[in-house]
């Protein structure tokens, strides 16, 4: 934007129209203000550019210098949002770091998914897979609620989770037997799919291993066969001339 | 050939094929079964070997299909209460995510629970912040800003309330959207508040060079419920290009150059400020993502409905007679102007025909063009009739 008073052109709007409109040069002319202006006589816009004193996140106290010749830095930034979740996401992320690797939802339909969930009734919620983050939720409420401390509320809540895992598990392979026994087939394996491409990488580099040695040979041959037929040209030319 | 070795070699494709013509004849015959010229008797044979066949496959067929027919009626019950078995079967989605719902049918309002849904809340990485955005920014995490949803709301509601009162006093809004999927979100919401839109490139220029960039562009003056007036041609043909009254753009950061035209002309705008974006380009900010279609379609819809309340609003005062809005001062001139012509011209014709002495040929008197009282003070004199009060 430009630099000076022309920044507040956009904010001003209102008091520039009312100024051009109140001018006294031609003060008995019919002139009518645009629309606008008596629409927006009482809605004036919001003030810009202040900068608040931030809300303070983090969990614990803001440490403050103690010398008073060193000013508290970045006293206006906003902080980092911390949860207590946070910590506990990254113990059981670190522990389960393939956990990491199954999808995971991002979206939701009406933001009110969290009420939805009750973690005193276990792991299982309905509307939500089963994932790392039923570990965190349960676990926490386990703390808050249950009055656990936090080795045993995540012994609790992660022995809860692998069960629930196993459970699982077990259904979809039962379920896979059942469907290849009713004559379903799913096609080659991930690592199936994976060898095969392997495969035809070495194919195709022996291929262009074998193209680049024939060559190779080819023009070792071609060097010595010029080699031995030098003295011959030269003998030819001798006898000619 | 040798006879005693026919089963043997051809039994199991004698048993298995068809019996077809040519193939028999072949087996059975030593002699060529090419039709060569002279051979018409056997050419004859053939053809109607082959036609007798051919009639017996078709009504076979026939009545193939006859029986598959008549099966049918029993197989579709069997079908029917198959399904209707099994339909229970399964898991049914409840609730399922549309996205188009939310421009199809946006909101009224936004509560804080849409706007997070909608991922309003997500600004930009911290290093790309406008410090003048701080007062819209919640915190950080994640090496993003997050705007507070509860100043997006509290700004929301103040620019829906800016759409509606211009729609209520007859202002001509323009929806500016040109990123990448906003043309669906522009049109609906300029549809809704009766508004325009642009979806493209903004030509620079276009408010501040108006008179040549926009020249002969199609306007009509309408009454106040919205008619088309008849007689403006003239009016219309010298008018200058008109302006928006309020000018709502959906992306800030691409279009400075239309927010600084606005300013200078003096019309207001309502903008989506990102934590990247400058909160001083527009005059009333909505501090939210821009960047997903989803946030921008949600606070759109709003803005949109806004707008269509303010139409209703203004029509239906409009029917009771209330208008908030006055005439523009250039087409109050035209129509003072073009008053005048007519009451010159009527008064040169009045003249000519007293001059002349003829008989009044359009049948005006010069009574008709007079007030009552005018005409009762010709009659009887001036003071003659006393005032009402």
């Amino acid at each position: 934007m430009a630099r000076g008073p022309s920044r507040l052109l956009a904010s001003r709007v209102h008091q520039t129209a009312t100024e051009h409109l109140s001018s006294t040069i031609y003060p008995n002319t019919y002139n009518p203000p645009p629309p606008w202006v008596n629409a927006l006589a009482n809605i004036p816009p919001s003030e810009i550019w202040t900068r608040p004193y931030p809300e303070q996140h983090s969990l614990t106290p803001l440490h403050l210098p103690k010398s008073r010749k060193t000013p508290p830095k970045s006293l206006y930034r906003p902080t980092k949002i911390a949860h207590p979740e946070d910590r506990l996401r990254k113990d059981f992320y670190g522990d389960h770091p393939w956990e990491l690797a199954r999808p995971k939802l991002l979206m939701e339909i009406d933001g009110k998914d969290a009420r939805y969930y009750d973690w005193s009734k276990g792991m299982r919620q309905k509307g939500m897979k089963l994932s790392g983050e039923s570990v965190v939720q349960r676990q926490l409420w386990l703390m808050e609620v249950g009055g656990m401390t936090k080795k045993q509320a995540y012994d609790k809540a992660r022995k809860e989770f692998y069960q629930l895992r196993r459970f699982e598990e077990t259904e979809a392979r039962i379920a896979q037997e059942e469907a290849r026994a009713y004559g379903a087939y799913f096609g080659k394996t991930v690592t199936q799919v994976g060898m095969e491409l392997e495969d035809k990488e070495y194919n195709a580099w022996l291929k262009w291993a074998g193209e680049e040695i024939e060559g190779q040979e080819m023009e070792r041959q071609a060097a010595y066969a010029n080699d031995i037929d030098l003295p011959e040209v030269e003998g030819e030319e001798v006898v000619d001339a | 050939m040798i006879i005693r070795n026919f089963g043997v070699r051809h039994g199991r494709q004698v048993l298995s094929a068809p019996p077809s013509a040519p193939s028999c004849l072949r087996l059975l015959s030593t002699q060529t079964t090419t039709a060569v010229a002279g051979n018409e008797a056997a050419v004859e044979q053939l053809a109607a070997l082959s036609a007798t066949h051919a009639a017996r496959e078709a009504r076979l067929a026939a009545k193939r299909q006859e029986r598959e027919i008549a099966a049918m009626p029993s197989k579709f019950k069997k079908f029917i209460a198959y399904q209707k078995e099994t339909e229970k079967l399964g898991s049914e989605i409840e609730r399922r995510y549309l996205p188009d719902e939310i421009i199809r049918n946006p909101p009224h309002d936004a509560s804080l629970e849409d706007l997070l849904a909608a991922q309003c809340h997500m600004g930009h990485h911290v290093s790309r912040w406008n410090p003048a955005n701080s007062r819209y920014i919640y915190g950080q995490r994640s090496d993003i800003h997050i705007i507070s949803l509860e100043q997006t709301a509290a700004h929301l509601r103040r620019a829906a309330r800016v759409v509606e009162e211009v729609a209520y006093y007859g202002g001509l809004i323009l929806f500016v959207g040109n990123r990448k999927g906003q043309m669906p979100i522009v049109t609906r919401m300029a549809e809704m508040a009766g508004a325009c839109h642009l979806f493209q490139k903004w030509t620079p220029g276009c408010i501040t060079n108006k008179d040549v960039l926009l020249q002969g562009g199609q306007l009509k003056i309408v009454d106040e419920t919205d008619r088309e007036l008849q007689g403006f041609d003239e009016h219309l043909r010298d008018c200058r290009p008109v302006t928006p009254d309020l000018v709502v753009c959906l992306n800030p950061l691409e279009n400075y150059s239309m927010l600084r035209e606005c300013a200078v002309a003096t019309i207001p705008t309502v903008g989506i400020v990102d934590t990247d974006a400058d909160p001083s380009w527009v005059t009333y900010q909505i501090p939210a993502n821009d960047d997903s279609l989803r946030s921008v379609a949600l606070i759109a819809g709003v803005l949109g409905r806004a707008g269509e309340r303010g139409q209703q609003r203004r029509l239906e005062d409009a029917k009771q007679g209330v208008v908030a809005w006055q005439t523009p001062k250039d087409v109050t001139t035209f129509v003072n102007r073009v008053n005048k012509n007519i009451k010159a011209e009527a008064a040169a014709k009045e003249k000519k025909r007293l001059a002349e002495g003829g008989p009044d040929d359009n049948g005006l008197k010069p009574a008709d063009l007079m007030t009552e009282e005018e005409v009762l003070a010709e009659m009887f004199g001036p003071g003659a009739v006393p005032s009402k009060y």
